[in-house]
Order: structure tokens, then sequence, then C-alpha cells
């Protein structure tokens, strides 16, 4: 049996949920992979707890939970910052659910380039840093010959990355083209059932807990353009960066268009583009009863290829355990590699 | 009857296959076909010709199964395909010369506005669909175009994908 020693920073509703998915599918671990998940150092903005045989699991959570820190984690509480914690403890593999942050992609670009200079695996959700450093992380991580995985990056759960890469391995994939942001989808998908305007329905999607209390990076197609670079990257291998993609959001759209376009069986989603020839984010009019068609907050994207066609994936794109399962996924790739 | 075809076709295995599979079990017999591999349209597509010989309702059910099956028809009996192309506008749409938009993009060779329905929201910004009927093949042409039309005039297009 191996064990592994794992280290998350981060710990909003991603890094919660990577505990707790290490909590449900430790066993099932052991036993299929040979393998023994042990947490040692889980850290966020402000506080961590650390504690070389291992963390509880649930005791973690609900220290969170109750306290809104960790550092009154029982014994193993602390204030330390990500970057002393990497120092500190002696670990494996780095679990980096830090916050997006699309105009320098930190903390967690440093923190996942100092653990590829320590030698250690990285799996990361977060879009920032490899938004606009995709190259600088990858090369890094092939220097230090270490793993970099990052599948829950685009689309929260639904599988795209590893299943273009893996599964999909004997096609070239010449396009792309998906619904990448949940929260857009849902807006206009209500504007659309209810005829509301655009406003009303960002305000109650708001209220229900599905837009952020600031909305600029999903309305705006933020979102959405930081996961078509790293698609554009990572499987159609092309060396582009946030400010490569043509970016327009849905906040003009008017319950008049979508309503325009009903009428003449179409509806208007917020689609990511990739192919050699373009790179972008925009409103589109697709058919009603496409593989495009789909309501509420799920994703979906199409991705072209030369033997098998279209190949469309559909799944959820957010949730804590949803995103959650992507990263384990991408634990796992990881033992079954070592 | 006899009816001629052409058609275009990824360079790809398996398409020609696809196209020629359904014509016998839909009570059509294959005449001619002309197909050139090595000579390829602007876009990169294999046109290939087919003269078929069946009944009237055969031949209408064999080109009902290309549609279905995405092939792209160019001509029948001589005759060129028109597909039809939809696209949203948003913002000052009347206020920045609808007619010369409209004009536009009946300048461009093989397209028409064969619909254009506005809808009005006060002072505030509109919102345009317009239908438009192109030959096969110039439907990026066209929304290059428009691209450019709602540019100039500050409006929102929003494109099939």
């Amino acid at each position: 049996m191996k064990n592994y020693k794992i280290c998350i920073i981060g710990f909003g509703a991603v890094g919660k949920g990577v505990v707790e998915s290490i909590f449900l599918k430790k066993e099932m671990i052991k036993q299929e992979y040979d393998a023994e998940l042990k947490i040692v150092a889980v850290g966020d903005s402000s506080s961590s707890a650390i504690s070389d045989d291992g963390l509880d699991e649930r005791l973690l959570i609900e220290t969170k939970e109750t306290k809104g820190n960790l550092s009154d984690y029982p014994e193993f509480g602390g204030n330390l910052d990500g970057k002393d914690i990497l120092d500190k403890i002696d670990y494996d593999i780095l679990i980096e659910v830090t916050p997006t942050n699309i105009e320098t992609g930190e903390p967690g670009k440093s923190l996942i380039l100092k653990a590829f200079e320590d030698g250690k695996d990285v799996v990361t959700s977060n879009k920032g840093h490899l938004a606009i450093n995709y190259k600088e992380l990858v090369v890094s991580a092939q220097k230090n010959n270490v793993q970099f995985k990052f599948e829950a990056t685009v689309a929260g759960a639904m599988p795209i990355i590893n299943f273009a890469q893996e599964t999909l391995n004997s096609c070239n994939i010449e396009s792309i083209i998906g619904i990448l942001n949940g929260t857009t989808n849902y807006i206009l998908s209500r504007m659309t059932s209810e005829g509301s305007s655009y406003i009303n329905t960002l305000n109650e999607s708001q209220e229900l807990g599905i837009a952020e209390t600031d909305p600029t990076q999903d309305v705006e197609g933020i979102d959405a353009a930081c996961k078509t670079v790293i698609l554009a990257n990572s499987i159609l291998n092309i060396d582009a960066t946030y400010s490569d993609v043509d970016v327009t959001g849905i906040s003009d759209i008017t319950s008049e268009a979508i309503d325009l376009a009903k009428k003449d069986g179409y509806l208007i989603k917020l689609i990511g583009e990739v192919s050699k020839k373009s790179l972008k984010v925009s409103p589109r009019l697709v058919k009603q009863g496409s593989a495009y068609d789909l309501n509420g907050t799920l994703n979906m994207a199409t991705l072209k290829t030369d033997l098998a066609g279209d190949v469309t994936v559909v799944g959820k794109g957010a949730g804590s355990l949803e995103t959650a399962s992507s990263i384990l996924t991408d634990l796992i790739n990881i033992i079954r590699l070592k | 009857m006899r009816m001629d075809l052409v058609l275009e076709l990824l360079d790809v295995p398996g398409q020609l296959v696809s196209v020629i599979d359904p014509i016998g079990g839909l009570g059509a017999n294959l005449v001619t076909i002309i197909h050139q591999r090595d000579i390829k349209n602007q876009k990169g597509l294999i046109p290939v010709q087919l003269t078929l010989e069946g009944e009237r309702e055969n031949l209408k059910k064999v080109i009902e199964k290309f549609k279905e099956l995405n092939i792209s028809i160019l001509k029948i009996d001589g005759k060129v395909q028109k597909e039809k192309i939809s696209t949203i506008l948003i913002g000052h749409i009347v206020d920045n010369d609808i007619r010369d938009s409209m004009d536009k993009i009946n300048e461009i060779d093989g397209a028409y506005v064969s619909g254009f329905n506005i809808k009005l929201d006060g002072e505030d910004k509109s919102s345009a669909l317009i239908n438009i009927e192109a030959d096969f093949g110039k439907k990026n042409l066209i929304f290059k175009r428009i691209k450019e039309i709602a540019l100039q005039k500050d409006l929102l297009m929003i494109n099939e994908v």
C-alpha cells in the first residue's frame, strides 16, 4: 500500500468539496488503487491546519463551518499562509483550489510553481493562472518532471480535457463549441422561459445564489473566456492567452431579442468557440432541439473530430462536490501513473 | 426520371460511402458519379457530381436523406440551392439608418434579405431578427459583412453557431 500526503490550499466551496470527496472515496481508492490518501495540510486565506499524521476530514469541514477558519482546528490549527505551509510540511500532491484571479493569477501561480520546483505533483481547479500563464506552468511541470492536472478548471464535473486527451486520443480535434458557463446559461434559460428582462433575471439569480454578488466574471464572459483559453492550449495545442479571446458577454441581451429568436426556431446562448481560426466567447443563436438546447446551469461542449465526427459532452459546470469529482479523478490518475 | 446533383463532401474516410449507401435502399439508381479527391473548393470540401435515376418520389426521398445526413447539396438539376441564414442585431438600429444596413446586405452577391422583424423598446435599444437567403457557401462572407455593419453602427450581432 502506497501512502500519499495531500496538501490542499484554498478552503472555500471547492476545497471543502475535495475534503468531503476524499472522505467519501478513500476506502474505494484504497481497495481499487492500493493507495492511502492522507490530508496533511489545509490552508485558506487566513488560517491553516497541519499534521504530518493526517487531519480528520469531517473535523476540517466542521471547524471551518462553525468557527469560520481553520486556526481553531483542535491541536493542529494555525495561521500559516500558503507558501509557509508548502515550506513546512512534507507532502506528495498539492491540490490548489484558491479563487481565480484573472489579473495576476496569484496566489495560485506562485504556489504551483513552488510545488513544481519542489518536485511535487499538482491538481488545480483555478482558471486564472492557466488563462494567463498556461505555457509557463506547463513547461515548468515538464522541466521538473512532475504531473500537472486541471480537469476541474473547465466546466466543473463535465469531463472534457481528460476525455479529449485520453479517450479521443485517436482523433484530431478541430474545434470545440460549447456552453461553458452555468450562471449565464441559467439567466438566458430563464429569460427564454419567463420572457423576463436581463436585469430582473440577474437579480433573481443573485437571490437564489446562482449568480455572484458581483456577477461581472460570469455575465461579461470572462469566466467562459478563461475556459476557452485552457481548452485551446490543452486540447487544440493553440498557444493562446486570455487577451487573445474575443469576448462579448450577455448584459446587452434583450428579452425582445430572445423572443424574436424563439419565434424563428432559435435560442440565444453564451457560446465559447475554440478553433485554429477563432477563439471567442459571444452570445449566439442555436437551433431549438439541438445539442446546445440545454437549460439551467448545465454545461456542454461539442468536439468536432476528424474520425469520430461530432462528440458532445454534458454535465454540471459548478458545485462543490461536482467540481471536487474532477479534482479527485485527476488525483487518482496521478496515483495510477506513479 | 433522372436528376443531376452537385454535393460537397468533407475529405475524410467514409464520406463518399455515406452518400452512395442510402441511394439503392430508397429505390433510386446511381447512373454516374464524378468524385475527384484532389480537387477541393475554397472551403476545402470536395464537390461530387451525381446523376440518379428513379421515380420522382424516390428521388425526393434521397434528397431528404442527404439533408438529414447534413450533406450539402449545392445544385439540383443545375439550380443553385439556397440556405437560410438568421442573425439578430441589438442596438440603435432605426437611428443608424436601417435602410442602409439592409441595402449593404442585399449588395452581397448571391444573398438577399428575406425577412426582417424588429422590436422596439421605447427610447431604449431595439432588437431585430434578419433572415437572409443565400447561395450555399456564402454564410461566412455574409456574417463577416454584417459584422462590419454592426461594428460601424455600434450594434451587438448575434450569429448562428
